[in-house]
């Protein structure tokens, strides 16, 4: 007979995910693996000989780029001959300051890193991330995306995202030759909403860095790392190729983090026996050893494989853990779903929300989730309620505003409106009134008119032909009569100028100042210390459209 | 936030009364190690009159009005090396010298055009290059644009290949 008790149960939506035991052997373990190496360090005539007990000779490609540049030196033998648990203390204790953690993390090797994280529960590891944060203020940033590309539907989006509060937008592709549309839509709306929003597209690294260089974007973020040299090999690139890919985007004033995230090589097949964390702390010293101001990192698109092994939604949040304590801007993923479970997907994101990250999400599905071309997000914008009102419950910045509907459905409109011009005075297809007002009310692609794809195609290609800029864009939107949205993109493109925005952790206010951990360092010590949400903010986050007021009873 | 406003009213002030040419506000030009620091971050607020596009306009000059008559073209929209050297600077001032590093890359690489910068990174990638194609792309570098620092990074990624069986076989 069947028990009815296990009946219900195993019909909850938590049990239609996928769990597997722990299996070292094959790195389906998340982290404190057996196989993992001995933390170890020796360096003669200045050059590291021996990392993690592998002597220089046997050092593949990954572990020569750490040992010649990913780690400090001066003091590195010392800190690794450090107690962990002494270490681990430090990272946690409000008397320690975050710059004398830093010179001790940063003074370690992977292994070492990753046994000293290993002592640690999420408790402390989250009072950790609230010291070790590199920005004073936690922020978020949204996915902007459609199954159909919709360009007009992106630039309504965007800019309900911007009002929302996002402080960064990313958007792709379904087809790829839609990119430079996307690219655009994301731009105009995300600036319609609030000026200074950063936007990127997410496309293969080469195109990535055509629309930055044209000034279709402001930064990037898909410049994966991996911890094995053969997955290194399989993502078709090396540490010195990102590294050089890196320098391109400096150069042209363009902000860009590294992406990686644990799974990803036992994924990929290639885990060499080592636990997924260990791997991942691998990438964030490729990350810091490349000189990338920060990482996109917390499994990100492998979160099914941590999620389904003991202990990995730890495992997540320590990695995030050890880039922050490498001194790089972390944006937490908190992205790809994982879940069927509503109370998993909460308490998943609980570790970064809590602390606050430098970008809690990475992002936070700014569409319904079936236009989430990013395989679905853990968060999407039917849940905007949730979010804030979770934000209340608990009186945390999660990065998120309340809004009213009327200014939503005007941001939506004005950015339709606004792209519409854009492509009028690029010569580009044609926006009609009815897509504008669809996208002015939408909820997702389902509620917008089907566009000609092939003329898009066609369109978007020979613009990039003609070679159209990021100026010309400005040009559009002032002959449309956009001359506020005009003077955002403006402003966005000024910032590569200054190139303040390329340091760790950057963004900007709605005045285009450039808020980052070198002018707004996080200097949390404890109790009342750190970012506070000011009165101000605190009003704003209490002023739910829901909630009844005693006026009105 | 108010104190960055108030430096910037000041810095503002300052430069009305003096004008930009004047000698009692000469600011040395950047050297490695040299005065740039947290300081004066961010430069596009606090000297943007020091900061210059790779074409050698002021930053404190741009304005929408000059986009729309032409005055401003894309190309005035890129970073300068001394303004990257700066930005490089305040990165050591707060302890990132990676970061730094990177920045003085980059600075490099300015002066190489987009199509040659992607090329030289998909030659970088595994598989796609010899050894001696990618020590010809650093001298290229090297000679056509004083990319120095790049240069040496290129050959010793290709040393790094040939030790890793990662070049391109013929």
């Amino acid at each position: 007979m069947k028990s009815k008790r296990f009946e219900a149960l195993d019909a909850r939506p938590v049990n239609q995910d996928g769990y597997v035991t722990e299996w070292p052997e094959v790195g389906l373990m998340a982290m404190n693996s057996p196989n993992d190496p001995k933390p170890s360090i020796r360096i003669e005539a200045g050059k590291v000989v021996e990392l993690d007990g592998k002597q220089r000779a046997d050092f593949d490609m990954i572990d020569t780029f750490i040992a010649d540049y990913g780690i400090r030196l001066d003091n590195a033998e010392a800190v690794c001959k450090m107690d962990s648990l002494d270490l681990a203390r430090k990272l946690v204790d409000i008397n320690v300051p975050r710059a004398e953690v830093v010179k001790l993390t940063t003074s370690m090797t992977p292994a070492k890193i990753t046994e000293v994280v290993g002592t640690m529960t999420v408790l402390e590891m989250m009072m950790a991330v609230a010291k070790m944060r590199a920005r004073l203020t936690p922020a978020n940033q949204c996915h902007v995306t459609n199954l159909k590309d919709n360009p007009v539907q992106i630039a309504a989006d965007a800019a309900e995202a911007s009002l929302r509060g996002f402080a960064e937008e990313e958007t792709t592709v379904g087809i790829g030759r839609y990119a430079p549309f996307n690219a655009m839509a994301i731009m105009v709306g995300a600036q319609v909403g609030r000026p200074g929003i950063l936007t990127q597209c997410a496309v293969e690294e080469a195109t990535e860095l055509n629309l930055g260089m044209r000034g279709f974007t402001a930064y990037a973020e898909t410049v994966s790392v991996y911890g094995t040299e053969a997955v290194f090999m399989d993502g078709d690139d090396t540490p010195w190729s990102k590294a050089f890919l890196a320098s391109c985007y400096a150069s042209r004033g363009l902000k860009m983090r590294f992406t990686s995230g644990t799974g990803s090589e036992v994924q990929m097949g290639y885990a060499e026996g080592k636990s997924m964390l260990y791997l991942e702390s691998r990438c964030i010293y490729i990350t810091k050893a490349a000189g990338s101001q920060g990482i996109q990192n917390g499994s990100v698109s492998c979160v099914g494989v941590p999620a389904a092994v003991p202990g990995g939604i730890r495992a997540i949040l320590a990695e995030n853990l050890i880039a922050m304590a490498l001194d790089l801007e972390c944006a937490s993923s908190n992205d790809q779903t994982f879940t069927h479970s509503d109370l998993r997907r909460v308490a998943r994101s609980l570790m970064q929300f809590v602390p606050g990250t430098d970008f809690i999400c990475s992002g936070y599905s700014a569409t319904p989730n079936y236009d989430n071309m990013f395989a679905g997000s853990n968060w999407d914008a039917d849940d905007y309620d949730d979010w804030l009102i979770i934000q209340r419950d608990l009186k945390v910045d999660g990065g998120l505003v309340p809004v009213l509907e009327a200014d939503v459905v005007a941001a939506r409109n004005k950015a339709a409106k606004a792209l519409q011009a854009v492509f009028k005075n690029l010569g580009l297809t044609e926006i009609t009134d009815a897509e504008v007002e669809a996208a002015t009310y939408a909820r997702g692609s389902q509620d917008m008119p089907a566009r000609n794809v092939v003329e898009d195609l066609k369109s978007a290609e020979d613009m990039m032909k003609r070679g159209t800029t990021g100026v010309d864009i400005v040009k559009a939107l002032s002959k449309g009569g956009y001359e506020d949205v005009a003077a955002a993109v403006f402003g966005m493109l000024k910032q590569r100028v200054a190139g303040d925005y390329l340091h760790t952790s950057a963004i900007l206010t709605r005045d285009f100042e450039v808020i980052s951990a070198v002018n707004q360092p996080n200097d949390y010590r404890g109790p009342q210390t750190g970012y506070q949400i000011s009165d101000e903010k605190w009003a704003i986050l209490q002023n739910i459209r829901q909630a009844i007021s005693p006026e009105s009873i | 936030m108010d104190q960055e406003q108030l430096i910037r009213q000041i810095m503002a002030e300052v430069m009305a009364n003096l004008g930009k040419d004047s000698v009692t506000f000469q600011k040395k030009s950047p050297t490695p190690g040299g005065s740039i620091g947290r300081d004066q971050y961010p430069l596009g607020e606090k000297m943007p009159d020091k900061v210059k596009s790779a074409t050698g306009k002021v930053l404190a000059d741009f304005t929408l009005d000059k986009v729309k008559s032409g005055e401003l073209k894309a190309e005035d929209f890129r970073i300068a090396p001394e303004t990257l050297e700066m930005q490089a600077q305040v990165a050591e001032s707060v302890d990132r010298d990676n970061l730094a590093r990177n920045m003085r890359r980059a600075a490099e690489l300015i002066a190489v055009p987009d199509d040659q910068l992607l090329s030289v990174y998909n030659a970088l990638r595994p598989y796609r290059s010899t050894k001696a194609e990618l020590y010809g792309i650093a001298d290229e570098l090297e000679q056509k644009y004083q990319c120095k620092v790049n240069a040496a990074f290129i050959r010793e990624a290709a040393d790094v290949y040939e030790k890793r069986g990662r070049l391109k076989v013929d």
